[in-house]
């Protein structure tokens, strides 16, 4: 077994471990302690898939900006920030529906086989190329979406409103 | 050069998916029901970035930059979800979505 393999075994391990966690504690401050891990953990899997750009895009997006903003929304909404959760039960039409969908896609996937492949590495001047020259209108497009959903944003939560 | 086996990084896609699926079922909090959404749409991300680093092709890297793109909507997402949340406690007075039931009929 190679380095890279036991990499990405215990990487998945713990992407799973963490996102279990996350849904699972009752303190919904730990919960984003969790997801903030789970995202972490995801950015080394881009890493070792070769793609340092979206890596560093993850750590900056998801385990910075989205984390902190998941916290702001956690203290602006309750009076104790370490206050628990009420139980929620799990109930097993939930559980069985996971269950299927997990075992419906991997069965999808196992038709692939375990052939080995390898990854590719580029020069990641072809991603700018590709981002701004192939897909620019994409992101031209995301950033209009993300100017008009800020706006929508900023009219939901602003003061006066009945 | 490095090799992988495909089918292991779909498999953890799937039980991603799976794991999100259940979170959006059985959680009450609305800040829990979002961060379900975010392992949901961070399963599919990583597909478009698999696929792009097993497809062999020298050019061409679709697949990480629709990647990058989606991780600007999802970021996008969380900032309108968390406006919904502060509108709903402050309607309510909790941000528990069972309580949302204006428009149910």
């Amino acid at each position: 077994m190679s380095l890279e393999e036991i990499a990405f075994l215990f990487l998945a391990a713990v992407a799973l471990v963490t996102a279990v966690a996350a849904l699972l504690v009752r303190e919904l401050v730990h919960t984003i302690l969790w997801i903030a891990i789970f995202f972490v953990d995801l950015s080394a899997i881009y890493f070792l898939l070769n793609a340092p750009f979206l890596g560093v895009i993850q750590l900056g997006v998801y385990a910075g900006a989205v984390t902190v903003l998941l916290l702001f929304g956690v203290m602006v909404t309750r009076k104790r920030i370490f206050a628990r959760e009420a139980a929620t039960g799990i109930g097993p039409i939930p559980l069985a529906l996971a269950l299927v969908t997990f075992i419906f896609v991997v069965s999808a996937v196992a038709e692939l086989g375990q052939t080995e492949r390898p990854i590719r590495s580029y020069d990641p001047s072809y991603l700018s190329v590709n981002l701004f020259q192939t897909n620019g209108p994409w992101l031209l497009l995301l950033g209009l979406i993300m100017l008009a959903s800020v706006s929508g944003a900023i009219y939901l939560v602003r003061e006066g409103r009945e | 050069m490095t090799t992988l086996i495909l089918s292991g990084f779909l498999a953890l896609s799937a039980g991603l998916l799976a794991i999100s699926i259940f979170g959006i079922l059985t959680r009450r909090n609305f800040i829990l029901l979002l961060i379900a959404i975010e392992i949901g749409m961070n399963a599919a991300i990583l597909n478009f970035v698999y696929f792009a680093a097993f497809s062999g092709a020298t050019t061409g890297l679709d697949g990480q930059a629709i990647a990058v793109v989606l991780i600007g909507f999802a970021a996008t997402e969380i900032a309108v979800g968390l406006a919904i949340v502060l509108a709903l406690n402050r309607l309510k007075g909790s941000i528990n979505v069972a309580q949302a039931i204006e428009l149910k009929l």
